[in-house]
């Protein structure tokens, strides 16, 4: 069941696309990421133009994500103030990062500073969450118990001018951290393709210190702003969003998304952050060490040739 | 192919005169290509007469030309232990699309200058490249012209051949035309991959004798969008804002839905 994706003027199997939308979809909602990270080396390899891969599932991030929040929300598990704050910094940074990777594009880096930027984000964050999930599950197993983030001490930005009551996170915090964050994961949706919320969770718990309860349901809030904005500009401005294959793995992501979200509630937090860390690292590694080997065709076509 | 023994078609054909001279004739089963969602490429198949009043062999040579676009290269250079894209090369215009089929090697049916003249086959293929290197200046991003004249021309020329000829958009068949009975009827195929461009392709059929051409008929096919890709495409061009509010509108939509639909079961 071959389908010709109009926009990416390639053919690819319809079923296939589905089943990709519905696994990406279920780790989507199982771990409070968009699950972009994974689904676009997936694509490219499959043959959509990498552009066109980027911008598309983008679209599917906002189905997925849209598809979980509702089920978190009903759970308290959405801090809203805290996740319209970061949103608005994500907007201002997927407006940034939409024109930088236009200009990559022309340039003919766009390959480059993506591949690179899985190497650099992907690779740091999953190393470090991998660590730090397995020391909390060696403590657990050995009964050690460790001090609540409320005792430890607070973080010098805590402290920031325009401090604002997050009563759902519990904290009385600056409100620049958030933006600031929001901004960072904005530019990395354009280029990456990504919701972020692999740099967005981790540093929701470790950085902003929020409640645990709330990390997930927030991040993924935040993400469905960004990607949104995203998609629009994208589509605006460069013309690569596919709606035929958007559809077609959104379809098969908010499925896997509610599957995700229900069975999330069964496993052990720092269980499922040491699964993510070691998916995250994978796929930071498999995109960077391309860098680093020959290629076998030295020569490449590069985008914006132009009608 | 079984040799069928009646007399040469050309002659029973009644709105052709015998003609005089060696002749060419030749049609597209399909002139028409419709890219629609089921697209997976298109056959299609060309075929023709010759007529040949002696018993000197003839050969024959089907071109087919592609609309012509810019084409925008890099290469891969290795910059402290990283491999990473070199400026982008600009080629001014080269066929979307080129096939090139032959009854022979080319090489045996015309000499090199003609081929060059006629640009028949790969090795002879026009492509616009000015004589002097310049850099254009396309969306704020400096481009190197490729210029006709640099050491490297050749390097650059070889590679958008061969990356064409690997996406199946190039391609060259000393056998690709092939006579259905002695010498009179002939067929040949031309296979559009899915990324084909669409637009006007040029067909060139051409009659070879004695390593000159001696008749020619022109055919042209079109390549087009049509229905919903059709509406898509240009959906997606024309109104690109409303378009990108409408595909997160669906998103948003499909995310609520299948979260109602998942609460009831």
């Amino acid at each position: 069941m071959d389908i010709y994706l109009p926009i990416a003027e390639v053919s690819v199997n319809a079923p296939l696309l589905v089943a990709l939308g519905c696994v990406v979809g279920f780790i989507s909602g199982l771990f409070g990421i968009g699950g972009g990270f994974l689904m676009a080396p997936v694509l490219v390899f499959m043959g959509v133009p990498p552009a066109v891969a980027v911008a598309s599932q983008a679209n599917h991030v906002v189905a997925s994500s849209a598809s979980s929040v509702i089920a978190y929300s009903r759970q308290k598990g959405v801090d809203y103030r805290m996740g319209g704050i970061m949103a608005a910094g994500g907007a201002a940074g997927a407006f940034l990062g939409v024109e930088i990777f236009r200009i990559l594009r022309l340039l003919g880096q766009a390959d480059l500073v993506v591949a690179l930027s899985y190497l650099v984000f992907l690779g740091a964050i999953g190393a470090l969450m991998l660590l730090e999930s397995l020391q909390a599950i060696v403590r657990r197993r050995r009964g050690v118990v460790v001090a609540a983030a409320a005792e430890r001490k607070r973080p010098w930005f805590y402290g920031l001018p325009w401090r604002m009551r997050f009563p759902r996170s519990g904290l009385y915090i600056s409100v620049i951290p958030p933006i600031a964050l929001g901004v960072f994961v904005g530019v990395l949706s354009a280029i990456m393709g990504v919701g972020g919320g692999f740099i967005l969770v981790p540093a929701m718990v470790y950085v902003l210190r929020m409640r645990a309860s709330v990390v997930v349901g927030t991040s993924l809030f935040q993400i469905i702003v960004t990607t949104a904005i995203t998609t629009f500009l994208q589509a605006g401005r460069n013309q690569t969003v596919d709606i035929v294959l958007a559809s077609l793995l959104l379809f098969g992501g908010v499925i896997g998304a509610q599957l995700g979200a229900r069975v999330s509630g069964r496993f052990r937090a720092d269980e499922l952050r040491a699964v993510l860390a070691l998916i995250v690292l994978l796929v930071g590694l498999q995109m960077g060490l391309q860098l680093f080997v020959r290629p076998q065709e030295a020569f490449a076509f590069a985008p914006g040739a132009g009608k | 192919m079984t040799p069928v023994a009646a007399p040469p078609p050309v002659a029973s054909a009644p709105v052709y005169r015998t003609p005089d001279q060696p002749t060419v004739y030749a049609a597209l089963t399909q002139a028409n290509v419709r890219v629609s969602t089921t697209f997976k490429g298109a056959r299609i198949v060309l075929y023709g007469a010759v007529f040949n009043p002696d018993d000197n062999p003839a050969d024959v040579v089907v071109v087919v030309r592609g609309p012509t676009q810019p084409v925008r290269l890099v290469r891969k250079v290795k910059v402290a232990g990283v491999w990473l894209n070199s400026r982008p090369v600009l080629f001014e215009g080269a066929p979307g699309y080129y096939m090139a089929a032959s009854t022979r090697e080319l090489g045996q049916i015309a000499d090199f200058g003609t081929l060059r003249r006629l640009s028949i086959g790969v090795d002879h293929l026009k492509l616009e490249a000015p004589e002097e290197q310049q850099v254009v200046s396309r969306y704020g991003v400096p481009d190197v012209v490729v210029s006709r004249l640099a050491g490297d021309y050749l390097d650059w020329r070889n590679a958008l051949i061969r990356l064409k000829q690997k996406a199946k958009l190039y391609d060259v068949d000393a056998r690709g035309v092939s006579y259905v009975d002695r010498n009179h009827l002939f067929r040949a195929e031309l296979l559009l991959p899915t990324d084909a461009p669409t637009g006007r392709y040029d067909v060139q059929v051409m009659l070879f004798k004695g390593g000159a051409k001696v008749s020619e008929r022109d055919l042209t096919l079109r390549v087009k969008k049509v229905g919903f890709e059709r509406s898509i495409y240009s959906f997606a061009h024309r109104s690109s804002w409303l378009y990108g509010l409408m595909s997160v509108a669906i998103a948003m939509l499909s995310g609520w839905v299948a979260s109602r639909l998942f609460r009831r079961t």
